[in-house]
C-alpha cells in the first residue's frame, strides 16, 4: 500500500478514538425493593452505562416508559443497561415488580 | 397487591393471547374458502401452551445465568433471538396455501405455529414465573396475587376469544385479509421490539425519537397498553424502531398468501 494511503489510514484511526471512549458508568443498587440512589445525575447528550446491583433475593424489573427501558434482573444478580443521549430534564424509572417503593428518576442536565 | 400482579400479569399474558387469536382467525378463514386443504384447526393451541409453559419455566429458572452472558446483554440478546425466530418462522403459513398443501406440508405448517406461539409464550412467561417465584420467595400472600393472575389469564383470554369471534363473523376473504394484517403488524411489533431491546445492550447505536405521542396516547394508559400489545403502538420510538417495524412488516406482506388472499379468484365456499 501506498505510504500515503497508510499514512490516512492511520489519522482517521487516531479521529475515530473519541468515538471508541467507554460512556461514563453508574451504579444503581436495589436493595428492600428500593432504588440506592432514587435520583441519578446524569450529563445530558451522553450514552450513560448504568450498573445494576439487585441485592434483593427476589427478582425486579428495571422499567421506564420515558427512557424507554425494559429489563428483568433475577435476585442476586448483577446487569448493565445503556441509557441515552438523553436531552436534558427528568426521566422516572420504577421497579415494576414492586411499584410502590421501587421508584426513582434519572435528571440530565 | 391483587391489583398489581393483575395488571403485570396482563401486560405480559395480552401479547400471547392476541396472537394465539390472529392465528386461529387466520386457520378459519383459510377453511372457508378453501374447504379441500386442511387449514391450522384449533387443537395445535394445546401442545403450544405446553411447550411455551415448559420453556418459560426453564428459561426462567435458567436466567441469572444467561442474563450474564454477552457482558451482561444475556437477557436482551435472547429476548431479540426469540423475537427474530418468530418471524423467521411465519413463511411456514404458505405451506397452507391450497395450491401447496398436503397432508405433511400441513403438518409442517402446524409445527411452525406451535413453535411461534412457544416463543412469544417463552419470553412473556418466564417474566411471569420471576415476579411469582419473587412473590413466594417473599413468604407474602400469594392469594392475592393468584386471584390476580387468574383474574388477568380471564381478561386476556377473553380479548382472545372476543377478537376470534369478532373477525370471524366477517365474511371469509375480510377475515383472512384482517388476520393477515394484523399478522404484519404483529411481525413488525417483535422486530421493533427486538431492536429497542439491541439498542438498551448497546448492541444498535442510539437513534432520536420519530416523534413523541405522549400527549395523545400515553402507553401507560389502558388504549395504550392494548395498542402496544396489538400493533406495538409505542410513543416515542427511535428511528431504528420505526425502520426496523416498516420493513419487517412489509417484508411479511410480501408473502404470497396476501397476494392470494387479495386477489381475484376469491370466493367464500
Amino acid at each position: 500500500m501506498p505510504p500515503r494511503f497508510v499514512a490516512l489510514l492511520a489519522a482517521c484511526a487516531f479521529a475515530a478514538l473519541p468515538a471508541l471512549a467507554a460512556a461514563p458508568e453508574l451504579q444503581l443498587v436495589i436493595r428492600d425493593h428500593l432504588f440506592f440512589p432514587s435520583v441519578l445525575e446524569v450529563p445530558a447528550g451522553v450514552k450513560v452505562r448504568i450498573v445494576i446491583d439487585n441485592q434483593d433475593p427476589t427478582p425486579e424489573e428495571f422499567e421506564s416508559y420515558e427512557l424507554n427501558r425494559e429489563k428483568v434482573i433475577p435476585g442476586n444478580t448483577k446487569t448493565v443497561v445503556f441509557i441515552g443521549p438523553l436531552a436534558p430534564g427528568e426521566y422516572p424509572f420504577f421497579g415494576e415488580f414492586n411499584v410502590r417503593t421501587a421508584q426513582g428518576k434519572v435528571i440530565a442536565r | 397487591m391483587f391489583l398489581d400482579a393483575l395488571i403485570l400479569i396482563l401486560q405480559e399474558i395480552i401479547e400471547a393471547t392476541l396472537l394465539i387469536s390472529i392465528l386461529l382467525v387466520l386457520g378459519k378463514a383459510m377453511q372457508r374458502l378453501w374447504p379441500e386443504t386442511a387449514a391450522l384447526g384449533v387443537y395445535w393451541v394445546l401442545p403450544a401452551l405446553g411447550c411455551g409453559l415448559a420453556g418459560a419455566l426453564l428459561y426462567g429458572w435458567a436466567m441469572p445465568v444467561t442474563s450474564t452472558w454477552f457482558d451482561y446483554a444475556g437477557y436482551e440478546v435472547l429476548n431479540a433471538l426469540m423475537q427474530a425466530s418468530i418471524i423467521v418462522l411465519l413463511p411456514c403459513l404458505l405451506l397452507l396455501r391450497p395450491a401447496q398443501a398436503s397432508a405433511r406440508r400441513v403438518a409442517v405448517a402446524k409445527v411452525g405455529m406451535i413453535a411461534v406461539v412457544a416463543l412469544g409464550i417463552v419470553r412473556e412467561g418466564s417474566e411471569i414465573i420471576l415476579y411469582l417465584s419473587g412473590v413466594l420467595g417473599q413468604g407474602g400472600n400469594i392469594t392475592p396475587v393468584t386471584l390476580g393472575g387468574l383474574m388477568a389469564a380471564g381478561i386476556g383470554c377473553a380479548s382472545a376469544l372476543l377478537l376470534y369471534y369478532f373477525l370471524n363473523a366477517l365474511p371469509a376473504r375480510l377475515a383472512l385479509r384482517s388476520a393477515l394484517v394484523l399478522l404484519a403488524l404483529f411481525a413488525g411489533n417483535m422486530a421493533s421490539q427486538a431492536a429497542l431491546l439491541l439498542t438498551q445492550a448497546d448492541w444498535l447505536p442510539y437513534t432520536p425519537e420519530v416523534w413523541n405521542s405522549t400527549e395523545l396516547l400515553s402507553e401507560q394508559d389502558i388504549a395504550g397498553q392494548l395498542l402496544y400489545a396489538l400493533i406495538g403502538y409505542e410513543a416515542n420510538p427511535s428511528w431504528v424502531q420505526v425502520g426496523v417495524y416498516a420493513a419487517v412488516a412489509l417484508l411479511v406482506a410480501a408473502m404470497p398468501l396476501f397476494r392470494l388472499a387479495w386477489g381475484p379468484n376469491l370466493k367464500e365456499a
